[in-house]
């Protein structure tokens, strides 16, 4: 998965790929894909495609994040001359540039009180609304980047992508509750989502892994999130790991719920339903053997042919030996 | 495959278009003779090899079934399709279509998902770590 694409960049890039990446930036500066003819002859021999314009944006984000300015800033103005300096879009990207070459944090307030400006003169900016959560953020002011999206979450209810931020900015604080709340609004929008049912799932867990014992209806919940991620996704590595997590938590308490044999039918305070030990266990057993194949899968591949990240390959084969 | 198709197709239009054109051929030449057996047969045949021939070159079928699909992103990652732009970067088949979302790197990930909140300082600050942790 570590190819270098700026069409289509992997999920996650980690510094050797973001370093290739933006050692494509002579090549494509090189190469305009607009024509340099005046006007009417300019529509006829340009060359240019939407994805040219992709894998410009693309460029741009790598050569930021690996320091070349430079680069990051004749894209820019590219960009700037094709699309104009009021285009939404652009208005970010060049938010972002200031907000990456800020060398103090002052710097970085300044970038910030432009973005209140920007906002003052247009509010529906959604981008930079989104801006200025990302500001807050990375200067370590979580509770205002909660307040932030907050806000913009009042504003536009339908926006996914910040449904999630909150749930991960939320999750970050340890406030599990709001957490699964938002989590369950990306659901909401996104039924069909597997790595939406696992966040929820991871959520559930985590909201209750530290408690001891731990809490019965989440951890049922947990499983029952897992469940549906792998029901979408049937080769999903992170839902089976999550299965056979949650189960081996499961398996002692439930195990020791029925030895105290039928009070838990009258204590029944949460309206959810407890699995019963024996399709736990199976549904254990499955996991195990999904993974076993996951590996073997994996291993029998060649480098680069897997969609498998390959330390989620070990993490999977370190817990099947534990 | 792909080659076995093309030379059906060709042999398909081609009988297809002999057989056309004997038929036009026949009617303006003997205008009361009902049409030869042979133009008939051969127009049929053109119709059924260039059927096949279609059939044969079209492309891979998806899974129809939702997790056989997902289940195969997973397993196989984005395929490249042989296409590339013009700036040499190839064209790649789809993958999740909720990575958008960046919620498949776990809690606190480095996914690069939810693009309107990307950490441009966070980013930076690992890239240089790891520069400083290499020399």
């Amino acid at each position: 998965m570590a190819t270098a694409n700026l069409l289509s960049p992997p999920s996650s890039i980690p510094p050797p790929t973001a370093l290739a990446l933006s050692q494509k930036a002579p090549k494509i500066l090189a190469n305009p894909p607009t024509s340099s003819l005046p006007w009417p002859l300019s529509l006829l021999f340009s060359r240019e495609t939407p994805e040219s314009w992709a894998v410009h944006e693309n460029l741009f984000f790598s050569a930021l994040r690996t320091g070349d300015e430079r680069s990051a800033h004749q894209i820019l103005e590219r960009l700037e001359s094709r699309f104009g300096e009021q285009n939404e879009r652009i208005i970010t990207l060049r938010g972002i540039y200031n907000e990456a070459t800020a060398q103090t944090d002052a710097d970085l307030e300044k970038v910030f009180d432009g973005y209140e400006k920007i906002l003052r003169e247009d509010p529906t900016n959604m981008s930079i609304r989104k801006r200025r959560v990302a500001v807050l953020k990375s200067m370590g002011r979580t509770a205002d980047a909660i307040t932030a999206v907050t806000v913009l979450l009042q504003n536009s209810p339908t926006d996914v992508e910040a449904w999630a931020e909150a749930s991960e900015l939320y999750a970050s604080q340890c406030a599990w509750g709001q957490a699964i709340y938002c989590a369950e609004e990306v659901l909401l929008t996104a039924p069909t989502s597997w790595t939406a049912h696992a966040h929820v799932a991871t959520l559930h867990y985590l909201s209750t892994a530290s408690n001891n014992p731990p809490s019965l209806g989440e951890l049922s919940l947990a499983l029952k999130h897992f469940c549906r991620a792998v029901e979408l996704n049937e080769s999903y590595l992170r839902g089976f790991y999550g299965i056979k997590t949650v189960a081996s938590k499961l398996l002692p308490l439930l195990s020791d719920t029925q030895a105290s044999s039928k009070k838990r039918g009258e204590q029944d305070d949460e309206d959810v339903p407890i699995p019963t030990l024996t399709s736990v266990q199976k549904l254990d057993e499955l996991a195990t053997k999904k993974l076993g194949e996951i590996i073997r899968d994996f291993g029998s591949k060649k480098k680069g042919q897997s969609g498998y990240d390959e330390a989620e390959i070990i993490a999977a084969k370190e817990l099947l030996n534990r | 495959m792909a080659f076995f198709g093309a030379v059906l197709n060709t042999v398909g239009a081609l009988f297809l278009t002999h057989a056309v054109y004997s038929a036009h051929e026949h009617t303006t030449a003997f205008v009361s003779t009902p049409l030869p057996l042979d133009i008939t047969l051969e127009l049929l045949l053109g119709v059924f090899i260039l059927s096949t021939g279609i059939v044969v070159s079209a492309d891979k079928l998806k899974p129809i079934q939702y997790a056989k699909w997902a289940g195969q992103i997973s397993r196989e990652g984005r395929k490249p399709e042989g296409k590339y732009t013009r700036e040499g970067e190839e064209i790649l088949g789809e993958g999740d279509p909720y990575a958008f979302l960046g919620l498949d790197g776990g809690i606190g990930g480095k996914g690069e998902g939810r693009r309107g909140f990307w950490d441009v300082k966070g980013k930076r600050k690992e890239y240089d770590e790891w520069v400083r942790g290499k020399q």
